[in-house]
């Protein structure tokens, strides 16, 4: 029985994630290629503070040495973009995994992160013992989307490739640190009973965007600020039907395969 | 019992929790490797992936 409820959330997992991979080659793809048009150069006032300035300046000197023509040859010949793989970046042996295209790295990667959502999801409701069904799937996924997207994007919106950053460890350690608050705050709020658990779970919602985000201290970008709103919200919507799609099909998923034994 | 009701519990609470916390374990580490690995080659599989999903990324 158990694997069968796992069953239904790799169903789920993958059928949104094919979804999600449609979604985003139309919506939100395109933003990131025109934003890394311009994330190489270098930005026109004083960057000088931020990680991501050697981009521009590494990319011109690899150009006057003989690894560089080499790295050239070799890059036209392969199978992956160079400009993918972020040329002078402190990361030299990167590319796409089994030389695949960026498309097919992208769906792999939507694939494994709808079925990871795909299992959260389905592990929160066995744990709470609160089971999702077709009724109740596309509102489980509109809470998955507030906890996993919405609420970390007010101090961390979405960002395209070229935008300034706080350092990468801090971001991902609030980023996780809030998306763990905001379940068990929506948890709270949604599913216990009892106007304490609504206070408390409020107080979670609020704790890390009341703590605040690593922040930038220099935020001048060469990426043009209207890219950067549309893809915000590009990404946003895109999640959001992403995580209604997921909800929806774990919902379905759990009636047909995990109740069908 | 040919009729079963979708609300019907088919999980004792015991199994209900360790495939609960299973798929959680699981899934958090699907989530982790794909959108938060630091590894420069999941890094540009998953580029696009990371940036849609808002991961905090570069």
């Amino acid at each position: 029985m158990i694997v069968r409820y796992l069953l239904a959330a790799l169903v789920a997992g993958l059928f949104s994630g094919v979804l999600m991979t449609a979604a985003q080659e139309a919506r939100v793809v395109p933003l990131i290629l025109h934003a890394e048009e311009f994330e190489g150069e270098a930005a026109p006032a004083g960057e000088g503070t931020t990680p991501a300035t050697s981009d521009g300046a590494a990319t011109t000197q690899e150009h006057s040495s003989l690894g560089a023509v080499i790295f050239d040859v070799a890059s036209a010949l392969s199978p992956i973009s160079v400009a993918y793989a972020h040329e002078g970046e402190d990361h030299e042996d990167g590319g796409i995994m089994f030389g695949m295209s960026r498309f097919s790295g992208t769906l792999l990667a939507n694939l494994v992160t709808g079925t990871g959502f795909a299992l959260l999801l389905a592990g929160f409701s066995l744990v709470s013992g609160n089971p999702i069904t077709v009724a109740n799937g596309a509102l489980w996924g509109a809470a998955g989307w507030l906890a996993v997207h919405m609420l970390p994007a007010i101090g961390l919106p979405p960002e395209l490739p070229g935008f300034p950053a706080a350092d990468l460890t801090q971001r991902q350690i609030w980023w996780v640190a809030t998306v763990a608050l905001s379940a068990a705050g929506l948890y709270l709020l949604f599913l216990k009973p009892g106007i304490l658990a609504k206070i408390v779970g409020v107080v979670l919602l609020a704790a890390p965007q009341v703590y605040g985000a690593p922040q930038p201290s220099d935020i001048s970008s060469n990426v043009p600020a209207v890219l950067g709103a549309e893809f915000a919200v590009a990404a946003l919507a895109t999640t959001l039907f992403f995580w209604i799609v997921l909800g929806l099909s774990l919902g379905f998923a759990n009636e047909k395969i995990a109740k069908a034994a | 019992m040919a009729v079963s009701t979708t609300s019907s519990v088919v999980l004792s609470a015991n199994d209900r929790l360790v495939a609960g916390v299973f798929a959680l374990l699981l899934g958090a580490f699907l989530v982790l490797g794909a959108g938060l690995a630091n590894s420069a080659v999941l890094h540009d599989t998953a580029h696009d992936t990371r940036h849609s999903y808002g991961f905090p990324c570069h």
